[in-house]
């Protein structure tokens, strides 16, 4: 009686544990977060999507790189700090709105969020990760040219005390614009997968905002009902975050008009406090939404 | 004209999210009117300030980038265009199709709604309604010749549209004067300028001027859009 010879074999192909070290969802947020903001200034894509985002970082550069010439030459300082990001407004919403499309609308429309969702990623992770690379590319995109100036106007010499202070309150009103916008530009983006649409809707946001803002402040203004213009001015994020800020350091505002006093600093900061929560409470339930589908 | 992609053309505009853009526009700018209406402020200067910096200034060409990229931009970034491009219609016809189909929207989301927000407020005083509604249009017109020209050539022609809206229009038309007479936005007042005997708009350029600036516009957009399209490659550049 001889034995069947064996037919079955197992052979060793090689499949290994894992033994390194596991860096756990931190190191995943990290990583997702600074992957984003690459993205956001076209790292790590091709050069046509580098044009846009580094020629209105040179824009946003301009007016600094102008004012450190004439603090030079002719000793005068022409920019307010905490006036930059007012001025720039259209600059910074031009960036938001042909940015923030790109952190989210791809991962839409390939359908790439399962695959994210599959690893230790939660919706919430995502978010923060999305809403963290946004904010951190707009406060560099303020805080730069301004920091800029502020090196200049130290390395120049100029006569009196620098405006330190004025410098510490822009740079911190520059992580608050950023935090706004970021927030509004990545949550309304985040309802389309269509990145034209993204762009545009974001940029009708601004824009909404800041033609009913105007027109009203205009009317308003010429009907000489002062106070009330003061408040139509509001509505433009911009300006509600420049009154919250003037409200705290007490530093003239940048607007057409004063700000309200009064009750105008608190409901501003309220308010823009009440309008980051509400994107970003938007913002995760579209993607709580989005992992259940 | 092809009165099939007409057809699925409106619906691909009209059925999606992109409705509520070209409602909502049109809507606050109604309920800003009537606002103003209301707080007896309804005197030529508020109306030309209302049509200047919201009608002209802002929802023109802001739904003239939605309707003029969106009737064909889409289609062309998820590559259905090559449903339509291997059909044996011609593309200059396909172009000419769509453009008539962004030049209708505005008519309809844009010029009505500037017509009754300026008749809401004035009436029909100085002929500003008449005025800014046909001016809206011929912008509108010469605006979707653009905002399509631009969708066939590049992907990011929503972006480069704003830019040139808001940063060549508005922040270089403010400081340098000379920008003025390169912008959509005056021509179409001076449009209006030529319709209504309000005193209170004042334009840069003359309607000699700027009729043929907005016919030219809109012819070069539409013939150069319909080139580019006949010469798109189903493969790609490589």
């Amino acid at each position: 009686m001889s034995e069947p010879a064996p037919t079955g074999v197992i052979h060793d192909i090689g499949y290994r544990h894992y033994d390194g070290a596991r860096h756990g969802r931190g190191y995943t947020i990290r990583a997702l977060m600074l992957h984003s903001l690459r993205g956001v200034f076209g790292l790590g894509r091709t050069a046509r999507s580098k044009i846009i985002p580094f020629v209105l970082f040179g824009v946003m550069m301009l007016p600094a790189v102008v004012s450190i010439a004439t603090m030079a030459l002719l000793q005068r300082n022409m920019i307010t700090y905490s006036d930059y990001a007012i001025m720039m407004q259209v600059l910074l919403a031009i960036f938001v709105a042909s940015q923030s499309p790109y952190l989210v609308a791809p991962d839409l429309r390939f359908r790439i969020l399962p695959l994210y969702l599959s690893r230790p990623v939660t919706p919430r992770d995502y978010v923060a990760a999305k809403l963290g690379a946004m904010s951190i590319a707009l406060a560099m995109l303020i805080a730069i040219p301004i920091t800029a100036v502020f090196i200049g106007e130290l390395v120049i010499d100029m006569p009196g005390p620098p405006n330190t202070s004025g410098y510490v309150g822009s740079m911190v009103s520059a992580v608050v614009y950023a935090v706004l916008l970021a927030s509004l530009g990545v949550t309304i983006s985040s309802f389309t997968p269509r990145r034209g649409l993204g762009v545009a809707s974001v940029i009708g946001f601004y824009l909404l905002t800041s033609a009913v803002s105007g027109v009203l402040t205009g009317v308003l203004l010429s009907m000489s009902r002062d106070d009330e213009a003061a408040w139509a001015q509001l509505l433009n994020p911009f300006f509600l975050v420049n009154s919250a800020q003037t409200w705290i350091t007490g530093e003239s505002g940048a607007g057409l008009t004063p700000y309200p006093d009064g009750l105008g600093g608190p409901v501003s900061a309220l308010a823009v406090l009440v309008l980051i929560v509400l994107s970003v409470t938007a913002m995760l339930a579209r993607y709580r939404k989005a992992a259940s589908a | 004209m092809n009165t099939v992609i007409a057809g699925i053309t409106y619906r691909a505009l009209l059925g999606r999210r992109r409705i509520w853009m070209l409602i909502l526009l049109p809507a606050v700018l109604i309920g800003l009117a009537i606002l103003l209406r209301s707080i007896d402020s309804a005197d030529h200067r508020s109306v030309v300030l209302l049509m200047q910096n919201f009608a002209i200034g802002m929802m023109l060409p802001l739904l003239g980038l939605i309707a003029g990229t969106g009737v064909i931009a889409p289609e062309i970034d998820d590559g259905t265009i090559t449903h339509l491009l291997s059909k044996p219609i011609s593309r200059p016809v396909i172009v000419r199709t769509k453009f008539a189909v962004a030049v209708s929207l505005l008519a309809l989301f844009a010029a009505v709604p500037t017509f009754v927000a300026a008749w809401l407020m004035v009436g029909f005083e100085a002929d500003i309604a008449v005025g800014f509604a046909v001016g809206a249009l011929a912008g509108g017109i010469a605006y979707a010749a653009l905002f399509l020209a631009l969708g066939v050539v590049t992907r990011h022609a929503v972006t480069i549209g704003i830019t040139y809206a808001l940063v060549w229009e508005g922040l270089v038309g403010n400081f340098v004067p000379g920008a003025r007479r390169f912008s959509i936005q005056q021509w179409a007042q001076s449009v209006t300028d030529w319709l209504s005997t309000s005193e209170r708009i004042d334009v840069e350029t003359t309607l000699a001027f700027s009729l043929p600036a907005l016919a030219i516009v809109t012819v070069v957009g539409v013939v150069w859009a319909g080139t580019r399209l006949s010469r798109f490659s189903f493969t790609g550049d490589e």
